[in-house]
């Protein structure tokens, strides 16, 4: 249970790290009930809050974070 | 040479999300329009919900593309007035190509408009998002190079179906140009890279329904 929330921890903190690279100008439209624009300061109160919007946010970095060995890469670039 | 469409685009616009749609939904409407097609343009206050459902009522629609807000059960026009609900005018759109460029409508109402006898569906089975800069670009939101990418992967599914193809050509060709665009991103120092794992979340959450041919 402890190693759990000590992961759950290290992950938030992650994507925290990630989610402060987002330049300030930058909003995310986001659907729902509410339909919001965020900046990366809103994104990581969500993502500490662990609302529905920031478990979204949180899968979407794990996501793509566990998938760049997959993703499709210019050969010539 | 391809046969002419009719085609119904919504594109509601009252605030900043709608105002990106509905300036991105341009360019489908000049193509629909070039294609020698017959384009209705249900723009701003014309996406109504009478105005949806006397067309489909009406006229014999090949494809309907939806542009605005939603739900699991609901797509909506101007003003957040719901177009289409599951359970209540879905069947409205039966034999029709329908792409649906709002959160969340695969879900739930894309399966019913599959159900009562739509011939394709495209749309998201959770909210689609993107990346705006509005600050700078409210007045230019072609030039927003933040929001582009989900617009342009996204505007290749109507693109594709305005030009005549299945629903399930249209998913895979907008899937390559996410994956184009990822691959872009990727091997470059461009500032918006940061938006990638919010593409691959609508790429992700993009489905395709169709009929199967009998």
């Amino acid at each position: 249970m402890t190693d759990q929330k000590e992961v759950d921890t290290e992950i938030i903190n992650l994507v925290v790290a990630r989610l402060k690279t987002i330049p300030p100008d930058a909003h995310l439209s986001v659907g729902g009930d509410e339909t919001k624009t965020m900046n990366s300061e809103d994104l990581i109160v969500e993502v500490k809050k662990q609302s529905e919007i920031g478990k979204q946010i949180i899968e979407s970095q794990l996501f793509f974070l566990r998938s760049l060995r997959d993703l499709p890469i210019e050969s010539n670039a | 040479m391809k046969a002419m469409l009719s085609i119904l685009i919504t594109r509601p616009r009252y605030e900043t999300a709608t105002h990106y749609l509905y300036h991105w939904s341009t360019l489908l409407v000049q193509v629909a329009n070039n294609g020698g097609n017959k384009v209705f343009d249900l723009e701003k206050k014309r996406a109504s919900r009478k105005n949806v459902e006397s067309y489909l009522s009406k006229r014999k629609l090949s494809v309907v593309i939806f542009n605005g807000h939603g739900d699991s059960h609901s797509v909506a026009g101007q003003d957040g007035e719901d177009l289409i609900t599951a359970g209540q005018n879905a069947n409205l759109l039966k034999g029709c190509v329908v792409f649906m460029r709002a959160c969340s409508a695969g879900k739930v109402l894309g399966i019913e408009i599959m159900k009562l006898g739509g011939k394709s569906f495209v749309g998201y089975k959770e909210p689609f998002r993107f990346y705006s800069n509005e600050k700078e670009y409210f007045k230019k939101p072609l030039e927003d190079d933040y929001a582009r990418p989900f617009f342009e992967a996204s505007n290749q599914v109507g693109v594709s179906l305005i030009k005549g193809k299945t629903a399930q050509e249209a998913d895979e060709n907008s899937r390559k140009v996410y994956k184009n665009i990822i691959s872009r991103l990727l091997t470059s120092n461009a500032s918006n890279s940061f938006v990638i794992p919010d593409l691959l979340w609508n790429m992700r959450h993009q489905v395709c329904y169709w009929q199967e041919e009998k």
